[in-house]
């Protein structure tokens, strides 16, 4: 599914230059489900933002579903994403001006799928996140937790074959995170691969397989039974 | 996809309604400036452009020239006329309208009214200028004498509803017979027509139509297709000098320049034309409209960009969130765009209604008959379509770029956008900020240049006093006769302080003609104006003598040996002083004397201080004032300052006594110059409400953005209160940049103003100089409205609590 090589990042100021990523090779197969760890600044978000093609890695090779992406235009990251890849944030990102019903329909615009078959896969999905009934809320009258359950379904809808998470249960309580966890797994358990980023050795326990970052490098990689609470 | 955009764009409009408010209402007001600017312009572009073969159509003019003074006048001698018709083939028809100044009685049955805009016409009129008829036909209109031809409005005054032709109808007490009514709405007609009357009527002797010295003919030539009419013009002004010259004796020459006007451009390009019925526009003042418009529309369209990119810190998350999931960035490029459109939308949608409702005033204060019907008028919608259209792609398309740039790794993880993203189109605001108070400074500097300049015109010391003078001319011929007991009379009513008549008053009609000073035993002769005046004259309108004495009723010899110049006249006619001057010969060639050779000779007898009788855009040409009865005409009354109400009523009793059949029709002499400058005081008016509508624009979208700046720096703001900084500082801290951008605008903005208003004074003979505080004031002010649109914002943020500021963060 993924496979990295030699990745470098940069990051530059007028005075500064700071390596976010240093030689990190890493391979992820298809319905894995990866735990990104690390302390804070380590590179974790920097390599979650180049496994999702937002950002560019300076060095090193790239191939995401076999093809040698490292250096593709803006054009063909952005067809990549919206086909391939669905994201989930710690602080949710959904778009206020919008309903939950119209966030979670939003990739399937850009993906051009007409309205009929939209309508229908938003309320499965939906139905699926158990967030149906809020579906004509705004994100800012919804609980953290049920945003980030739509944050979710807006991932899921288009059937992405890999699902990133960025810290996905850092702004929620234990209860409402367990839930996120739970929802993912079952994703992964449908064959969606997870590559997730957190601090939280708890959450880390979900996936297969932990991988240490340490100022831009891997330190450790270790697979792990699969969690039972 | 579209339908996604507009929500998401209406929602972003109902959610940051300040901004949106802004944003809709400087656009709005922008707009609708331009509609009506927009509404006039055209207006104006219009006249004569209903007239059939307009384009074959020309006016001729002449430029005379009085040493190194040149003065354009519109009518020409009656001989040019008859001379193209018959000499130059390519000359398809020929009119003279007859210059006249004076309103005329009408009367039907008991109904009695003066009625101005008279033209007296050779019968060709109606085959000139092809105008609808409502009644009756252009054929034979003006073929007899006792003809006339109304227009719709002065019919429908007379006869009501009915078909007035065949009727009888008297002009000045002469019968005559209605041969047609003109259709109405002749509003876009460079001439303004009440009746037509044929040249036949006035009953000119033949051999005063073979003059080529009488200027007094507003004449038209339509040529046959296909003329090059400036080959016609050389043709013409070459036929004079070669052909028409050598026929005429030495002093007769034919010394002005005569040229071809096309019909469409009279109303427009005779603004400094003498002596012309035309109704006239001005192209400057036209083209400083249309100026000011684009200005105005420029600032609108500047705010909106300002304000917009301004705005996309608050969207970039959401351009984070769109381009992780998978959006182009062209598909967000179209988003931002589709919002601009809808934006600009609503905006015309405001401004098409403010239009409506302010054309009647604009119409008021114009006296135009402009319409906006946007459902009559196919083409005008269509261009508002496309003005939104453009204006929307225009103003939004930097937004659009920029917000769609925005990446979204680095807007996606802060809670708020650093500086650095937004820094690059920092460089692009401020730009436009600078041009927005440029143009600003610019039409303040320019408003305040035109209002010094016209109260100057107002309130000039013209050399008399004009103020309490009531004015009109004599009407019947039992008042001609008996001006001396008609005025004996009307200097007995209580509240009358004296009265002159007599034929040259200021801001009236006034003769020029030719004074001859006998030199070493030769004769020569000077232009100069006549002004045909009284023994109370001097009196009556408050002149001063400078040299020697008023004319007196006691000395006999004053009325027929006498001579009292301007102080022009003593440098022009040679003669050094005032003092030296007096006792010098002078000769004149008396008029309408049945001896054309009988000569007024006299010496001068006084000098009088140089008054002002025509406008101030005229300079001051030599006069000689005289006692001549044969030219009394008009009447000047001065009234004392108290009681006028029962002092002109008084007035008004003499004048029932001397002439009970016409009413009275007076004026005071102060309005004679007041309409001067009419177009001036509307002009003054203009730019007022249009510099104000630029200002109130470019401050919305200061406002805008000083809200944006403080938002921006609340973190800096915190910080530096936290460390013990005053409201003060903090004030001063956000609105010197810009104050100092309000600074960079007027630099740029000083010499182009004054640029335009040294050429637009440079057409005023009598003139203010350049004032300088006016540049002053504009840049205080500008600065003083950027000041209070940022320091109200600035003061709001100063004085937040700091460690909300900083928690935020």
């Amino acid at each position: 599914m993924i496979k990295i090589e030699n990745l470098e990042k940069i990051y530059r100021t007028d005075e500064v230059q700071t390596k976010a990523l240093n030689n990190v090779s890493l391979a992820v197969n298809e319905g894995e489900f990866v735990a990104i760890m690390g302390p804070s600044g380590c590179g974790k978000s920097t390599l979650l933002n180049i496994l999702g093609l937002l950002d560019e890695p300076d060095g090193g090779q790239f191939a995401f579903a076999g093809a040698e992406v490292a250096h593709a235009s803006e054009r063909r990251r952005a067809e990549l994403r919206k086909k391939h890849i669905g994201f989930v944030f710690q602080s949710f990102n959904l778009i206020e001006e919008l309903t939950v019903a119209e966030n979670v329909e939003l990739p399937l615009i850009y993906l051009g799928v007409g309205a009929a078959e939209r309508k229908e896969k938003v309320a499965a999905v939906l139905e699926k996140m158990q967030i149906m009934h809020r579906r004509n809320h705004f994100p800012q009258q919804l609980s953290g937790g049920q945003q980030q359950r739509v944050a979710v379904a807006r991932a899921v809808i288009n059937s992405p074959r890999l699902i990133l998470a960025d810290e996905p249960t850092g702004n929620l309580d234990s209860s409402n995170g367990n839930e996120v966890m739970e929802l993912l797994t079952e994703l992964n358990e449908g064959g969606t691969t997870i590559v997730m980023v957190t601090h939280s050795e708890h959450d880390a326990r979900y996936a297969h397989r932990v991988v240490r970052l340490l100022d831009g490098q891997v330190v450790l990689e270790n697979r792990q039974p699969a969690f039972s609470a | 996809m579209f339908k996604n955009y507009f929500l998401v764009a209406y929602r972003n409009l109902v959610r940051h309604k300040g901004f949106s408010f802004l944003n809709i209402a400087g656009l709005a007001l922008g707009l609708t400036a331009c509609l009506l600017i927009g509404l006039f312009v055209h207006d104006e572009l219009q006249f004569d452009k209903f007239v059939p073969q307009g384009d074959r159509i020309f006016r001729l003019y002449a430029d005379h020239f009085r040493g190194d003074a040149r003065e354009t006048a519109a009518p020409v001698p009656p001989m040019y006329a008859t001379t193209m018709k018959q000499e130059f083939p390519e000359v398809e028809q020929t009119m003279r309208i007859l210059m006249q100044a004076s309103n005329n009685l009408v009367e039907v049955g008991d109904k009695k009214l003066y009625v101005d805009n008279s033209v007296i016409a050779d019968s060709t009129f109606f085959s000139m200028f092809e105008l609808p008829f409502k009644y009756g036909s252009a054929e034979h209109a003006l073929d007899a004498p006792t003809s006339i031809v109304l227009a719709e409005d002065v019919a429908t005054n007379f006869f009501g509803k009915e078909n007035p032709v065949g009727k009888e109808i008297k002009v000045n007490k002469q019968s005559l017979l209605v041969k047609g009514v003109l259709r109405g709405g002749l509003s876009k007609f460079h001439l303004p027509i009440n009746y037509v009357l044929p040249l036949s009527a006035a009953g000119l002797p033949k051999e005063r139509m073979k003059k080529w010295g009488w200027h007094q003919f507003f004449t038209y030539v339509k040529l046959r297709p296909g003329t090059d009419a400036q080959q016609t013009q050389a043709k013409l002004q070459r036929y004079v000098t070669q052909v028409v010259n050598p026929t005429l004796p030495a002093d007769d020459q034919i010394k002005e320049v005569t040229y071809l006007q096309p019909l469409h451009q009279i109303h427009l390009y005779s603004a400094n034309f003498k002596y012309d019925m035309s109704t006239k526009g001005n192209i400057t003042y036209v083209k400083a409209l249309s100026f000011i418009a684009v200005f105005i529309l420029l600032i609108a369209g500047f705010n909106f960009v300002n304000l917009s990119t301004a705005k996309s810190l608050q969207r970039a998350k959401e351009v984070g969130i769109r381009k992780t999931i998978g959006a182009s960035r062209e598909q967000l490029m179209l988003q931002f765009l589709s919002e601009t459109v809808l934006l600009t939308l609503v905006s015309v949608v405001l401004a098409t209604v403010l239009t409506a409702l302010l054309l009647p005033s604009l119409n008021a204060f114009t006296g135009k008959t402009m319409t906006f019907d946007l459902l009559a008028n196919p083409a005008l919608l269509g261009l508002l379509g496309l003005l939104t259209v453009v204006v929307g792609l225009v103003a939004g398309f930097y937004p659009a770029l920029v917000l769609s740039g925005f990446q979204p790794v680095k807007v996606l993880k802060s809670a708020v956008v650093t500086d650095g993203v937004f820094g690059r189109v920092q460089w692009l605001r401020h730009g436009l900020i600078v041009v927005q108070f440029a143009l600003s400074v610019f039409l303040i500097v320019c408003a305040l240049v035109v209002f010094r300049q016209v109260s100057f015109l107002h309130n000039k010391d013209l050399g008399f006093n004009r103020d309490q003078i009531m004015f009109f001319p004599m009407r019947g011929d039992n008042m001609k006769e008996h001006y001396d007991a008609f005025k004996n009379e009307l200097a007995q009513v209580p509240g009358v302080a004296s009265a002159s008549i007599g034929y040259g008053f200021p801001g009236d009609q006034v003769a020029g003609d030719g004074i001859i000073v006998p030199k070493n035993g030769e004769d020569k002769e000077h232009g100069v104006t006549q002004l045909m005046v009284d023994y109370d004259y001097l009196k009556t309108l408050g002149m001063q003598l400078i040299a020697g004495r008023d004319f007196s009723p006691a000395l006999k010899t004053d009325k027929d040996q006498a001579f009292i110049l301007n102080e022009t006249a003593v440098k022009e006619l040679g003669f050094g002083t005032p003092e030296k001057a007096l006792g010098q010969p002078l000769k004149w060639k008396v008029w309408n004397d049945k001896n054309p050779d009988s000569l007024k000779v006299g010496k001068v007898i006084g000098v009088v201080k140089d008054f002002h009788y025509k406008s101030l855009y005229d300079r001051l040409e030599p006069a000689v004032l005289q006692i001549f009865p044969g030219a009394y005409w008009k009447v000047a009354v001065k009234l004392k300052a108290d009681n006028i109400g029962s002092s002109v009523e008084g007035v008004k009793q003499v004048w029932a006594k001397f002439s009970p059949d016409s009413p009275i029709e007076y004026k005071f002499l102060d309005d004679n110059f007041d309409q001067m400058y009419k177009a001036e005081d509307k002009l003054k008016s203009l730019l007022w409400l249009f510099t104000g509508i630029a200002i109130f624009v470019g401050c919305l979208g200061l406002f805008g953005l000083a809200t944006y700046a403080a938002e921006r720096r609340k973190k800096e703001i915190g910080i530096r209160k936290v460390l013990g900084a005053s409201v003060g500082s903090i004030v001063g801290l956000l609105s010197k940049e810009f104050l100092v951008l309000v600074l960079v605008a007027a630099v740029i903005a000083f010499p182009a103003a004054w640029l335009a208003m040294n050429r637009w004074l440079q057409d005023f003979a009598y003139r203010i100089d350049m004032p300088l505080w006016a540049f002053l004031v504009a840049g205080l002010a500008a600065a003083a409205v950027a000041f209070l649109t940022v320091g109200y914002q600035a003061v709001r943020a100063a004085t937040m609590n700091p460690v909300s500021n900083l928690r935020a963060q």
